[in-house]
């Protein structure tokens, strides 16, 4: 990884030297440009108390095409599929190369904290939360207990 | 040097290619288990070849990814029956290198890659002849 650009060179000590709160990234030895992650569900979410593994990857093309990224913990939530794929615009067609690894996991964070089900990348999920939602919400809540508590 | 994309993502762009229909003919694959956050699992069908005695069968197929895919190659299986030189007639497991295209693995090849190797093999003069099990019978 000789040729690691300047601009993830920096972004990774920023991260390291002004962590987020709640939110924890580092690269894996082996491959600067691949992230383990950590978000803590945002309070007064039914995520509260959870901490969610993702996993990020900074392509070829990064900055000039979005980081990927995806929640290897399970999680209930309208935005997110059943592999952790989330639909979040900024991770898409309004990514910016102005924004950063740090500004797109508080968007996640946010994204927990304000699930979305008129954007649904998990249809069933989408539904429940539409028709009945608070049973949706204490089913997040479970999930959370059940897969991010351990 | 490129960026090496991580296993997990590679899987994911893997699948969204067959989920899109976007394999090469005659082939096709898939997650066994959609809930599947490690990928591991995959099922996959090879049509047989035209002008061979695999012609109009559906083969089916399972693959495993493991946690060194791709610096490593998965492990391919028939579920249907076949006679087919480089693969093990008690348990369906395909000799990878058997197969000249993907013999030397490469971190660039896919499962895809693999699927129209083994669809290329059945069709090569020495295997296209070859008696086979009756239809519909597995490993």
């Amino acid at each position: 990884m000789a040729n690691l650009p300047k601009r993830i060179i920096k972004e990774t000590q920023r991260l390291t030297e002004e962590p987020v709160p709640g939110i924890n990234a580092v690269p894996h030895e082996d491959n600067l440009r691949y992230f383990d992650v950590s978000i803590h569900g945002p309070s007064q979410s039914p995520y509260e108390g959870g901490i969610f593994r993702l996993e990020l990857f900074l392509p070829e093309d990064y900055p000039m095409c979005p980081p990927k990224i995806r929640f290897l913990t399970k999680i209930y939530h309208p935005n997110i599929d059943r592999l952790g794929r989330i639909c979040l615009d900024v991770l898409k067609s309004n990514w910016s190369p102005a924004l950063q690894i740090r500004t797109i996991l508080l968007s996640i964070q946010a994204l927990l904290g304000a699930p979305n089900p008129d954007d649904p990348l998990a249809n069933d999920v989408a539904q429940k939360w539409k028709e009945d939602e608070k049973t949706a919400i204490e089913t997040a809540r479970q999930w959370t207990r059940t897969h991010a508590m351990s | 040097m490129s960026a090496k994309v991580p296993r997990n993502f590679r899987l994911l762009e893997e699948l969204e290619m067959g989920e899109k229909g976007l394999s090469a003919d005659g082939c096709s694959y898939g997650l066994e288990d959609s809930d599947d956050v490690m990928m591991s699992n995959w099922n996959a069908t090879i049509l047989g070849p035209p002008h061979s005695v695999y012609e109009n069968r559906i083969y089916s197929l399972k693959i495993y990814c493991g946690s060194e895919y791709p610096d490593e190659p998965p492990s391919v299986s028939f579920i249907s029956k076949i006679n087919l030189p480089g693969v093990d007639q008690r348990t369906g497991r395909v000799d990878l290198s058997k197969l000249a295209r993907v013999a030397q693995w490469s971190r660039n090849f896919t499962m895809e890659k693999i699927l129209v190797a083994l669809r290329e093999h059945m069709a090569h003069p020495n295997c296209r002849k070859l008696p086979q099990p009756p239809e519909g019978t597995e490993f």
